[in-house]
């Protein structure tokens, strides 16, 4: 079952008399029960996709089905069933927290609100902060306070659009957990952006890159850091770099930089340099003090795509 | 629509009320100021002439309340989901853009009510003017015809709002006072020179005071029949302006940006 389906969405958006695409031909889907990670640099177009999905911007074409429903035709359904999470818009700043909470049980017509409240509320740490008002809060609780209206409907598909930025290490990885869980108790599908890349790769079972509006690659993560094929290693001499570096100018290596005795080069992913430089510094009689081979992260892969056309 | 998401922005309307003192404020100190303002030009006018100003500028200007109200607040409402950038949450949830006009249109509704009592209560105490001694029949007509035009006036500057945004949301304060001075609401439509009077002729509000006045005066000449068709057409014309306004909001990704 795909509970979100978009096919060859397409938008633009006119900025001082120029049409600007925000999104290109974009066609993905997400099963039932996945946690799907939406990636891009800034204006790479994942939140424009985030507002088409949620009903909040108009596509110039293209499709777009939600929970196997049309929302344009079964909009009371699927709006019921979903819900968006964002740091980027607070809720109403005058009210408390918990009067937002309130608003937005009843506006999900959800049963036992209260209940609902104080549980996400505990979650999320903020039963002290429930009676503030919005606009007296640090960014960080506003993000959770957002996360709670976020899940408030037990949500079947939930939109997390940058849901933890500004939160503090902790509170990042307890909101992780609750997603986590949240997920693996209901059964939901997320949809999730985020600029943290180890979010990303702890949370999302499928990754898609997007680029100046369009997908670039859908994969897991384990299949994307797959796609760089450089590794880079860090070495480090007791003496003698700059017969290390004349070295791995011969075997034709990129050094990236270094200092003192240590040098950062990079190497085929698959080849046997590494073995090769060692041999060659061991002849030489330079003694090793250290190596370390850094496999690539998703911030690499990120870096990667967003650097690709430059 | 769905009475369970109006009762929610209800909700809403009440929290913003409770915790703001300037939308308390609103709902009677502007009002209060302009019965103090009639009505003491009004008594010192009948001191030095024998004109009964005082049933007129008074009746006039609790009634006007409810064009006042109701057509200011459907602006100022969708205004503040603009200011707090609220619209996102809101319309991203299950909310119609009807159910939010509706539960603007009945939270306005309450506040007009709230000013009318306390304008009516002070107009007795000062000045022993009751306007419920007017005609009870042509106080609903007019209070009806009044917050329907009213309506039609916040959902024709709402639609304005959602198609260009917050920098025209001056006409949210302005739009009510351009429309008062053709209005005859101090003075008959006789007394306007003739381009004025075109304008006002076409104005249902102005047919509501000439009507007070045809009461009060045997003067007036309202047509309230005419009044109820021109408000019902231009409210249908407006309802359909502000669908095609949201849908041009959701093309601009207005919603999604907070309305900037």
């Amino acid at each position: 079952m795909r509970d979100i389906v978009v096919s060859k969405l397409r938008k633009t958006f006119k900025s001082k008399g120029k049409e600007v695409v925000a999104v290109d031909n974009l066609s993905f889907y997400v099963t039932r029960g996945e946690i799907f990670g939406l990636l891009g640099a800034n204006g790479a177009g994942k939140s424009t996709t985030i507002n088409m999905l949620a009903g909040l911007v108009l596509q110039d074409s293209g499709t777009i089905k939600l929970l196997g429903k049309d929302p344009k035709k079964d909009w009371e359904f699927v709006k019921n069933r979903m819900n968006v999470s964002t740091a980027y818009f607070p809720l109403t700043d005058v009210l408390t927290i918990r009067q937002n909470l309130r608003v937005y049980a009843k506006l999900y017509n959800v049963k036992n609100a209260e209940k609902k409240i104080d549980e996400l509320l505990e979650q999320f740490e903020l039963t002290k902060l429930a009676d503030k008002k919005v606009v007296t809060l640090s960014s960080g609780e506003r993000t959770r306070t957002a996360l709670c209206k976020g899940l408030i409907n037990d949500p079947q598909l939930l939109f997390l659009d940058e849901c933890t930025v500004g939160l503090d290490p902790d509170i990042a990885e307890k909101t992780r957990r609750i997603i986590k869980d949240y997920q693996k108790k209901t059964g939901c599908t997320i949809l999730f952006t985020s600029h943290y890349m180890h979010e990303v790769e702890e949370l999302c079972d499928r990754i898609a890159f997007m680029d100046e509006g369009k997908l670039l690659t859908i994969a897991t993560a384990a299949q994307l850091k797959k796609q760089v094929k450089k590794h880079q290693v860090e070495l480090t001499l007791e003496d003698g770099s700059d017969e290390l570096k004349e070295l791995l100018q011969e075997e034709g290596l990129t050094v990236l930089g270094g200092r003192d005795n240590m040098l950062v080069f990079e190497i085929d992913a698959k080849s046997d340099d590494v073995n090769t430089i060692v041999q060659r510094l061991v002849k030489l009689g330079l003694s090793l003090k250290d190596i370390h081979i850094r496999k690539p992260t998703l911030d690499d892969i990120f870096i990667h795509f967003a650097r690709r056309k430059k | 629509m769905k009475l369970h998401r109006i009762k929610a922005l209800l909700v809403k309307y009440f929290y913003i009320s409770i915790n703001r003192v300037d939308r308390l404020f609103d709902v009677v100190y502007w009002p209060i100021l302009d019965v103090l303002l009639w009505g003491f030009a009004s008594a010192f006018i009948e001191q030095v002439s024998d004109f009964n100003l005082l049933s007129m500028a008074l009746g006039g200007v609790i009634l006007w309340i409810f064009v006042w109200r109701s057509s200011q607040d459907i602006a100022v409402f969708v205004l503040e989901d603009f200011w707090s950038r609220n619209l996102y949450h809101l319309f991203s949830s299950p909310v119609k853009l009807s159910e939010h006009i509706v539960s603007i249109i009945i939270w306005g509704l309450v506040r007009a009510i709230v000013s009318f009592i306390f304008l009516s209560l002070i107009s007795i105490l000062l000045y022993q003017f009751n306007i419920l001694t007017i005609s009870p029949l042509f106080i609903a007509a007019a209070v009806a015809l009044l917050l329907l035009f009213g309506w039609t006036m916040g959902i024709f500057i709402t639609s304005f709002i959602l198609r260009f945004g917050q920098r025209i949301q001056v006409l949210a304060w302005s739009v009510v006072w351009i429309i008062q001075p053709f209005s005859c609401i101090f003075y008959p439509l006789s007394a306007l020179p003739p381009w004025a009077a075109a304008i006002a002729k076409v104005l249902p509000t102005t047919h509501v005071f000439e009507g007070l006045r045809s009461i009060l005066f045997g003067t007036g000449q309202g047509n309230l029949l005419y009044a109820f068709g021109i408000t019902i057409v231009l409210l249908v014309g407006v309802s359909f302006l502000l669908a095609q306004s949201f849908k041009a909001a959701k093309r601009k990704g207005m919603l999604a940006r907070g309305g900037d």
